[in-house]
C-alpha cells in the first residue's frame, strides 16, 4: 500500500512539475473546440475532424517528449537525489514517472473526448466510437511514453525521441506493407490508423487486439527500463 | 560499536561513453562509520568524498568491492528509510516549503498526523516554521539549505548524511545546525558529515577521515591526528630568551618552543644547565588545517586520469 502512495506521489509531483505544458495543450484543445463551436459546423464538418485527429496526433508527440525528457530533467537538475534518496525502488520511480506521463495523456485525451462529443456529435459523429477512439489514443500514448521512458534511462531527450520514433516507426512501416502479426507488434500504427480513417460515414472501424497489445507492451518496455534504469548511475550526467 | 556504514575495498571508475579516458574517484576505499558517532569526511575537491556518499546512498554502483548500510549492501531502498540526505547544492522541486517537506517524508512512508507533526517540527528545527507557506523557488541559498536539512529529517533517521550542509549558512545558521547535530549525536543517532569547514569539523566530529585522490590517507579521532609525534612543546621559565634559539616570548615572562622529539632530552638538559625551570612539556598540537593540507599536498588536488589499458 505504502508502494502505491509512493507511486501515485511520484506520478503526481510529475504532472505538477509539467502543470504548465499540461496546461497549455489543454487550453489549445479547448481554444480549438471553441473555434469549431463558432464556425458553420455542417458545412466545416471535415474540418473540425481533421482537427480532431490532428491534436490526438500531438498527444501521442507530446507523450514521446515527455517520456524522453522525464529522467533527463530530472538527474540534470540533481532533483533525482532529494527523491531517490528516500525509500523509493528505481522501480517505483520509472513507475510514478510512467504514470505520471500516462495521467498527462489521459488528461489531454479526457479534454479531447469533451471537446470531440461537443463538437463533432451534434453534427453526425458517432459517441461511443469517439470514446472508442480515445481509447485508442491513450493506448498509443502510453506505448509511446513507456518506449520513450525506456530509451531515456540511458540517452538525452534528442536521442530518446529519434530512437523512439524508429522503435515505433519500423513495426509500423512493416505492418503497413505486411499487415497480419505485425498489426500487433509496438501497435502505434494500428492504433493511430483506426483514428485517421475514422470518418462521419464509416466510423466503425477496430483496432482489435491492438488496444491490449499496446499495454502488454507497454508493460514490457516499462520492465526493461526499469531493469536498466536500476542498473546505471543516477548521479551523473546523461550526456 | 556495530558499523552503520561500511566500504569495503571500493573501486569506482568513471568512464564516458565514447572517450578513452578512465576517471578513477575511488581507489580501494575502505571505511567504517560506527553507531552514534558524528563522522567527519575531509578531502580537497575531487577526492571522491560526494562519490563515496553517492554509493552509499545507492546513486552508483561501485566498480569494485562492496559496501554496507545498516547491514545492508548499498542501494537497499528500504533501508534509506533509517537515512536522512543532504545533498551538496541542494536541488528541490519549487513548492511551499511545508508542502515540500510533505512531499518527502511521505516518500518515507510517514502519513496522517505524524507527517504534519514531523514536517512542523523539521521545519522548526531549521527555523523555517514562520516561512512555512513560501515558495522554496523564491529561497536564498541558505534557507534552500535548511529546507534541504529539514527535508532529511523529516522522518527522524537513524544516519544522517549530510555533503556540505553548512556551504551557504551565515555564522548563526551554522552554529544553529553545529547544536542539531550534537543534539542528534547525543540522542545516539549517527552523522556522517562532509565538510570543507575544517574548524567546523574539529569542533563536532568523534572521528575524521581524509580522502585523497580516491583513498584514505588518515582515519582517527581528531586529537590523535592533530597531535603531534614528531614535535614537542616545551614551556620555561627563568631563561633568557636569547640563549635558546627559535623561542616565543609569552607575557608572563615565560618562553615557549618547539623541539623535535629527538632533540627533546637535550634542550631539557640546557634548559636546567642555564639555571631555568621547565614548566611543560606537551606534544605539539597542529591545527587541522596544517594535518589537511600535510595529508592533500596542498589545496586542489586533481582526480587521477588514466588511459583505459591501464585500467584493471
Amino acid at each position: 500500500m505504502k508502494r502505491v502512495k509512493r507511486i501515485t506521489l511520484i506520478a503526481l509531483n510529475f504532472v505538477r512539475e509539467q502543470r504548465w505544458p499540461i496546461l497549455v495543450l489543454q487550453l489549445s484543445v479547448l481554444g480549438l473546440a471553441a473555434l469549431g463551436l463558432l464556425s458553420d459546423a455542417r458545412s466545416d464538418r471535415d474540418d473540425i475532424l481533421l482537427t480532431f485527429k490532428q491534436l490526438g496526433m500531438y498527444g501521442v508527440a507530446f507523450s514521446i517528449f515527455f517520456g524522453g525528457s522525464a529522467i533527463y530533467n530530472e538527474r540534470r537538475s540533481r532533483r533525482i537525489l532529494a527523491v531517490l534518496g528516500k525509500a523509493v525502488t528505481r522501480r517505483d520511480y520509472l513507475t510514478g514517472l510512467l504514470l505520471g506521463v500516462g495521467l498527462a495523456a489521459g488528461l489531454f485525451c479526457l479534454m479531447l473526448g469533451f471537446t470531440g462529443t461537443w463538437t463533432l456529435c451534434p453534427i453526425g459523429f458517432s459517441f461511443f466510437y469517439l470514446w472508442y477512439l480515445m481509447g485508442c489514443v491513450v493506448a498509443a500514448c502510453v506505448l509511446s511514453a513507456s518506449v520513450a521512458l525506456f530509451y531515456s534511462t540511458h540517452l538525452n531527450p534528442w536521442m530518446s525521441a529519434m530512437f523512439t520514433g524508429l522503435t515505433l516507426g519500423l513495426p509500423g512501416v512493416l505492418a503497413f506493407e505486411f499487415g497480419g502479426l505485425w498489426n500487433y507488434i509496438l501497435p502505434l500504427f494500428s492504433l493511430m490508423r483506426v483514428f485517421l480513417k475514422a470518418s462521419y460515414e464509416h466510423p466503425g472501424m477496430s483496432a482489435g487486439g491492438a488496444i491490449p497489445a499496446a499495454l502488454i507492451e507497454t508493460v514490457v518496455f516499462w520492465m526493461a527500463a526499469s531493469w536498466i534504469f536500476a542498473r546505471i548511475d543516477v548521479a551523473v550526467a546523461v550526456d | 560499536m556495530p558499523a552503520v556504514l561500511e566500504f569495503q575495498d571500493i573501486i569506482k571508475d568513471y568512464r564516458a561513453l565514447f572517450r578513452r579516458r578512465i576517471v578513477r574517484a575511488l581507489d580501494h576505499f575502505t571505511l567504517q562509520v560506527e553507531e552514534g558517532e558524528i563522522f567527519g569526511f575531509l578531502g580537497p575537491n575531487g577526492a571522491g568524498k560526494t562519490t563515496a556518499i553517492h554509493l552509499a546512498m545507492g546513486f552508483v554502483r561501485p566498480t569494485k568491492g562492496r559496501g554496507l548500510m545498516f547491514g545492508r549492501r548499498f542501494g537497499h531502498a528500504a533501508t534509506r528509510r533509517r537515512v536522512g540526505f543532504l545533498a551538496e547544492n541542494v536541488a528541490l522541486y519549487h513548492r511551499p516549503a511545508e508542502n515540500l517537506v510533505r512531499f518527502y517524508g511521505a516518500l518515507n512512508g510517514l502519513s496522517g498526523e505524524t507527517l504534519t507533526r514531523r514536517t512542523r517540527e523539521a521545519l522548526e528545527t531549521v527555523s523555517l516554521l514562520h516561512e512555512a507557506n513560501r515558495n522554496v523557488g523564491k529561497f536564498s541559498r541558505g534557507m534552500l539549505q535548511r529546507i534541504g536539512l529539514a527535508q532529511a529529517i523529516v522522518h527522524d533517521p537513524d544516519l544522517l548524511i549530510l555533503d556540505e550542509p553548512t556551504s551557504a549558512l551565515d555564522p548563526l545558521a551554522r552554529y544553529a545546525v553545529r547544536e542539531m547535530l550534537l543534539d542528534w549525536r547525543r540522542r545516539g543517532k549517527t552523522i556522517f558529515l562532509s565538510s570543507h569547514l575544517l574548524s567546523e569539523v574539529e569542533l563536532v566530529c568523534d572521528r575524521i577521515a581524509v580522502l585523497n585522490q580516491g583513498r584514505v590517507v588518515r582515519v582517527g579521532r581528531p586529537l590523535d591526528l592533530l597531535e603531534s609525534r614528531e614535535h614537542f612543546e616545551i614551556i620555561a621559565s627563568g631563561v633568557p630568551a636569547d640563549s635558546l634559539p627559535g623561542t616565543e616570548v609569552q607575557t608572563d615572562g615565560r618562553i615557549r618552543f618547539l623541539v623535535t622529539a629527538h632533540a627533546q632530552r637535550a634542550m631539557l638538559e640546557r634548559i636546567w644547565a642555564l639555571g631555568g625551570e621547565v614548566i611543560s612539556v606537551s606534544p605539539h598540537k597542529r591545527t587541522l588545517e596544517d594535518l589537511f593540507l600535510e595529508l592533500t599536498g596542498g589545496p586542489g588536488a586533481e582526480p587521477r586520469f588514466r588511459p583505459k589499458q591501464e585500467a584493471p
